[in-house]
């Protein structure tokens, strides 16, 4: 299927789940889960917290597609976006502060795979974000990387980076900064 | 900005959007920013903004598939919130309130709307539509009787006194179509619309509707000639 076609069908998809269609949810679930989950799973670590979350979230598409406007955001933006705010909200409730591998392990993993990119569009995105982060200073990109892929706090990343917390914020502070700037050219 | 944490506001005043999607807030500062959200537009797009643009991010983590009993259990769950929904109007009123933005203006409107169009059985399923402006906030809701051969617009809110017309268009689905005029709205109150037989047929679901300000009595090219000020596209009930 192509990009647009793939993405117009999930729009058409939350749109159908908003009226209360729910093998529309269905399709939805099966096109996106295995995605979900990994993002999720990536937060949390854990099997069980990532599956109840993944619950939470479906539970919250179903609730609130009518929120979801297509002139506004793609379809599994959306998704992911509501997923990573569930599970970092999970993560915070826990209060657990997490031992955190170094963050070159985190790298390794959060490169992106061209293999993986499965839309047009998104890869256009895609690449346009990899060369924006490109131009922010090393350390700087692998803290906004990490922050976002493992939901970590500003102290955890501190910690991890073992540097103290105020330099942490300027860090991602200096590179969203940057990144807006770039992104927006 | 400095090294120890302090930001100056030049720059640490409007990074909050990209923290908050970032994830580093704390869980207090996550409620204040959601609680935001809800009044400051302004917020919502930057939110917006950062979700889109580093959403691609989320493409390095593997895909994991969850085990096949978690959708039996999104399943039950949904099912009992389901049966939370007495009927389906209340159902689509739901899915109206769901807009979190003048909802309830948008209700009454969708109310008005349901009034006009009647819930007599027809041949085909009733249509309906909210139309938003570009801000996402609803302008009109659109209701299409069974019948298929009126449709009734009510206004969700105040208009200001634009001395220009009103337009309303259908855009069919399909690739490459153009607008078709439905006819004039007015700014204040609700009107029902003939719409012309041949084009009571492509006013199904997945069509859009758009709203134009066009000069007095109408678009004189037969398109929109002006901004649009909302869109929609209808659904069935």
């Amino acid at each position: 299927m192509d990009a647009d076609a793939s993405r117009s069908q999930l729009a058409a998809a939350l749109v159908r789940v908003a009226a209360g269609d729910r093998a529309a949810l269905r399709m939805i679930y099966q096109d996106t889960s295995a995605k979900l989950f990994g993002v999720v799973l990536r937060i949390l670590r854990d099997r069980s917290e990532a599956e109840d979350v993944l619950q939470d979230v479906y539970v919250t598409v179903w609730q609130k597609a009518a929120a979801f406007d297509p002139g506004r955001a793609s379809p599994i933006t959306w998704l992911v976006a509501i997923a990573r705010n569930r599970a970092i909200d999970r993560l915070r409730a826990s209060g657990v502060s997490r031992r955190m591998e170094p963050i070159e392990a985190a790298d390794a993993v959060s490169d992106p795979a061209p293999a993986a990119v499965e839309r047009v569009e998104q890869a256009q995105q895609q690449q346009r974000l990899a060369r924006c982060l490109g131009e922010l200073e090393a350390r700087h990109a692998s803290a906004i990387r990490a922050a976002f892929l493992d939901g970590a706090t500003y102290e955890e990343l501190a910690a991890r980076m073992s540097v103290p917390l105020g330099t942490m914020k300027s860090w991602i502070r200096r590179g969203l900064f940057k990144l807006r700037a770039c992104l927006e050219r | 900005m400095s090294d120890d944490g302090t930001t100056t506001p030049a720059d640490g005043g409007n990074l909050i959007a990209a923290e908050y999607v970032l994830g580093v807030l704390g869980p207090e500062e996550r409620r204040e920013v959601e609680r935001r959200l809800a009044q400051e537009p302004a917020l919502a797009s930057e939110v917006a903004f950062w979700e889109e643009r580093l959403g691609g991010l989320a493409d390095a983590v593997a895909a994991v598939p969850p085990p096949p009993h978690t959708w039996s259990r999104i399943e039950a769950a949904v099912s009992a919130t389901a049966a939370a929904r007495p009927t389906s109007i209340w159902q689509s009123l739901a899915f109206w309130r769901g807009f979190a933005i003048g909802s309830a203006t948008l209700a009454a409107a969708s109310i008005a709307a349901l009034a006009y169009i009647g819930l007599v059985p027809g041949p085909r399923q009733p249509l309906m539509a909210t139309l938003a402006g570009s801000a996402g906030q609803p302008n009109f809701v659109a209701a299409v009787t069974a019948t298929g051969n009126s449709l009734v617009v009510v206004p969700a809110s105040l208009l200001t006194t634009d001395p220009r017309a009103i337009e309303l268009w259908l855009i069919p689905t399909g690739p490459n179509q153009r607008p078709h005029s439905l006819g004039l709205v007015r700014p204040g109150q609700p009107i029902r619309l003939t719409i012309p037989p041949d084009l009571a047929g492509r006013l199904g679901p997945d069509a859009t509707l758009a709203v134009s300000l066009e000069p007095p009595g109408g678009s004189p090219t037969g398109q929109p000639t002006g901004p649009v000020i909302a869109s929609g596209k209808l659904t069935s009930l």
